[in-house]
């Protein structure tokens, strides 16, 4: 009977966490090192001579954009630098433009003040 | 009608491998160590459960799985020259009939610990693997511990599952084994996403732990109650208020004593009098011959080079009852004493080489735990990032287990304890995929320096101030 319950009890749980196991995606790739691996992934696109000029390209057909357009590439592979929070917040460092953008705003606005 | 239940369970698993293959190796961490073939009486008992569940785990790895991150380590490498040398070893072995039959389940133990850390490339594989370890030694613990409750226990008398005191069967082996795991038992109620933090699941965690610390009692291996020890030892690293679990230890063990049965005082007395003690006597006598041996036999003698053993000590019997008792010294002759140490084991049997890789594989992943935890467990006050906060106590319960799990060793001949060679895997497995981290994360910082290089130089030409 003692056996029984054990038995009982030790493959419930078994079949149950295996199920959820199952059941997961992020089973098979793991979604920080896959974070980690694009956020890198698109700072080297972004500080590559292509990713540059790219940039330049895209600051030059919106008119108005030049400054922002021209510095996202550095300012994007710039983000983080010395920023202790690269080390913990990937997540930013996954979207470089919109960083930038966001800091020359900031800047922006402390030249206003 | 177990044996339906056993294959109906098995052939669950095995559909639902069909959509993540890694489940088929978290079966052969099932039957591996619970053997329901052994269980059972019939039909499963003549399937090659073990065969199939393997053959599923390596093919699917090998044809479904994507591999990525998968590395072949230092430790991995170990590994591969320890299985080497007990086949070398086997070939020539003192008792070559013995040496096969051992040889029969270590190198299938070996290999899979040399398999199992390519497939932990994820946090969830790495958390479902150690949650398959931890409920599948439960399915033994629990009912041992039932059985000490209702006083079922005693020295080769409790019985288990399985009667053939082997495998994780044997009584101070399933004690040291359920010891080591009560760490990793505590880290799925903290950081645990299969089953996610919840009074269930702490619940259970106590349950479960009770049953662990009753098995060493059930079974009254000494050997157990020394891991409890070392284990509250270490454990003062790690605890916030030391006084309060020193003094909660001490209570706990005093309310347990009125509860203990006599037979068991009689049997732990004689860890500090070994000389009263047949087993215990003779394993001081077994060390020295090992050491003598391997005098001889430096490179080892092949598994099961102890059966040549044979030696003649003094014992005290006691003798009467009451204030009649008298004790009486007498001649004893073994032959053929087990080592009861897994170093000795390792000497006598692998000679030197194989002991040192052996110590070298132990030691070096309590080394790469200790590195782990230093490296992720934050900065002074600082807390690490949620998703990386698991790691360094996972590298604590898995640094914990490896030293009871040595501790234990001393006394018992379980150098090739598979349970324990998962661990090692766990290890492995872990460092890997913190080393994946820290290469992403130095990567990103690279590419971070390197356009803050540009950047600079950008600002301090002149034509780059004019074009701005």
């Amino acid at each position: 009977m003692i056996d029984q319950f054990a038995l009982a009890l030790g493959h419930g749980l078994l079949a149950a966490a295996l199920l959820r196991l199952a059941l997961r995606d992020d089973v098979d790739a793991d979604p920080l090192v896959a974070e980690l691996g694009e956020a890198g992934a698109a700072r080297r696109r972004a500080a590559s001579p292509t990713g540059r000029k790219a940039a330049r390209r895209a600051g030059r057909a919106v008119p108005g954009r030049e400054g922002i357009g021209a510095q996202s590439g550095g300012q994007a592979a710039h983000a983080g630098e010395g920023d202790p929070a690269l080390k913990q917040r990937s997540d930013s460092a996954g979207k470089p433009a919109q960083a930038a953008k966001r800091r020359a705003g900031d800047r922006a606005q402390a030249a206003k003040r | 009608m177990l044996d339906l239940v056993f294959l109906a369970f098995i052939a669950y698993v095995l559909v639902l491998g069909i959509k993540r293959p890694f489940v088929w190796v978290l079966l052969y961490v099932y039957i591996d160590i619970v053997a329901p073939q052994r269980i059972g009486y019939s039909l499963i008992t003549s399937l090659p459960v073990s065969l199939i569940a393997f053959a599923a785990a390596f093919g699917g790895w090998l044809v479904l799985d994507r591999k990525e991150g998968a590395r072949f380590t230092a430790r991995q490498a170990l590994l591969v020259m320890l299985l080497a040398y007990c086949w070398w070893t086997t070939g020539s072995a003192d008792f070559p009939e013995e040496a096969a039959t051992k040889w029969d389940w270590v190198w299938k133990a070996l290999l899979f610990a040399i398999f199992l850390p390519f497939t932990l490339t994820t946090r969830a594989r790495i958390e479902g693997l150690a949650l398959t370890l931890v409920l599948s030694v439960a399915t033994i613990v629990i009912g041992t511990g039932i059985k000490t409750v209702l006083g079922g226990g005693g020295y080769g008398s409790l019985n288990f599952f399985v009667n053939d005191n082997s495998g994780i069967y044997e009584s101070s082996t399933l004690a040291t084994v359920s010891i080591a795991l009560i760490p990793m038992i505590w880290w799925f109620t903290r950081f645990g996403t299969i089953f996610r933090p919840h009074w269930m699941v702490t619940g259970f965690a106590a349950a479960l732990t009770f049953a662990c610390l009753l098995v060493p009692i059930g079974t009254e291996a000494r050997t157990g109650l020394v891991c409890i020890a070392v284990l509250a030892v270490l454990l003062l690293r790690y605890v916030r208020r030391r006084a309060l679990f020193i003094a909660a230890a001490g209570v706990l063990g005093l309310a347990a004593l009125p509860f203990l049965p006599q037979s068991y005082y009689e049997r732990m007395a004689t860890i500090t009098q070994p000389s009263g003690d047949e087993s215990a006597s003779t394993r001081v006598a077994v060390w020295e011959w090992t050491i003598d041996y391997a005098k001889e036999h430096p490179f080892g003698g092949g598994f099961d080079a102890y059966r040549g053993n044979s030696f003649t000590y003094v014992m005290p019997v006691r003798e009467g009852e009451g204030n009649t008792s008298s004790v009486r010294y007498k001649k004893v002759t073994d032959e053929g004493r087990a080592y009861h140490s897994a170093i000795f084991e390792l000497l006598g049997e692998q000679g030197w080489p194989g002991l040192a890789i052996w110590l070298m594989l132990q030691g070096l992943g309590v080394v790469q735990m200790e590195r782990i935890v230093r490296r992720w467990k934050g900065q002074g006050d600082e807390t690490p990032d949620e998703r990386e906060a698991w790691i360094a106590p996972m590298a604590v319960a898995l640094q914990l287990a490896s030293l009871v799990y040595f501790v234990g060793a001393l006394f018992q001949g379980i150098g090739y304890q598979p349970v324990m060679l998962m661990i090692i895997g766990l290890q492995i497995g872990l460092a890997t995929y913190c080393k994946r981290l820290d290469s992403a994360r130095a990567g990103l910082a690279r590419s971070a320096k390197a356009g803050a290089g540009r950047a600079r130089r950008k600002a301090a030409s002149p034509g780059a101030v004019a074009a701005g």
